[in-house]
């Protein structure tokens, strides 16, 4: 595989992991997984460690260091106009997981807005 | 369907804090690694930025990054809260342009001019809508 592909799928990783991060955060934030919605609150509840607030707290932040790591290399291998707009899929990547986990309404306006910002960043680094 | 939200004064100074502590990581993080070639490997690169103090500048940031983030998450959705940090984009946009002299292009212009309209249109949708007690 080229370097840049493999840039490429470390980016598309790095943000993947940084928006489940960002939902754990939130899980965490909000007093544990009565945020999520059925069958996740069920399935968590009933699964001991993650029946905790602060375990949300923990796996997020680890997450996170792993983002940290992968952002890291990713900028090494790709140029910054190319990392730097693909760096803002984690908005779309959170967008959906709130919707899917999280129950929250993301309505058209909000999505109007995700999608503004991911072409703006496109835009900022042409 | 635009709903005016009254979005809590502690969630909007949580949001400006995040976005002034994302702009201070974004700048240090980038001056860590910045003195490393391209060419170096991977392992080099990460013992490098272990070795550079701006890295540990960037790290006690984003110590109080998390704490501010998740009081902000607290109150907001994740889906409202989260865009507002594309505005970080901005900031390091400006400040490395101020420090750098670079010429601000028409496309920058419209970029920025695109992630206000985004956070724009996400500011005007309830910050949340969700209840802490879905039982």
């Amino acid at each position: 595989m080229t370097a840049s592909g493999t840039g490429i799928l470390t980016v598309v990783a790095a943000m993947t992991i940084e928006s489940f991060a960002q939902m754990c955060l939130k899980v965490g934030a909000s007093g544990g997984p009565k945020i999520l919605v059925e069958p996740y609150q069920s399935q968590s509840i009933s699964f001991a460690i993650l029946s905790y607030a602060k375990s949300w707290i923990v796996i997020g932040i680890l997450l996170y260091l792993i983002e940290i790591g992968l952002w890291t290399l990713a900028l090494h291998q790709l140029d910054v106009s190319i990392a730097f707009p693909m760096g803002s899929l984690c908005f779309v990547g959170v967008a959906l997981l709130s919707q899917l986990f999280l129950g929250e309404s993301v309505g058209r306006l909000r999505w109007i807005g995700v999608f503004c910002i991911l072409a703006g960043t496109v835009f900022i680094t042409l | 369907m635009v709903h005016k939200s009254t979005v809590p004064s502690r969630v909007i100074l949580g949001l400006l804090l995040a976005i002034v502590l994302d702009t201070a990581i974004q700048i240090f993080w980038k001056m860590a690694v910045s003195t490393i070639p391209s060419s170096s490997s991977a392992v080099l690169t990460f013992k490098v930025a272990l070795q550079n103090r701006y890295f540990y500048w960037a790290m006690a940031g984003f110590v109080v990054q998390m704490v501010n983030w998740i009081r902000v998450l607290s109150e907001a959705d994740l889906s409202f809260a989260q865009p507002f940090t594309a505005l970080g984009y901005v900031t390091v946009l400006a400040f490395s342009s101020h420090v750098l002299h670079e010429q601000i292009s028409i496309n920058r212009l419209l970029g920025v001019f695109l992630i206000f309209m985004g956070v724009v249109f996400i500011s005007r949708t309830p910050h949340q809508t969700t209840s802490k007690d879905r039982q």
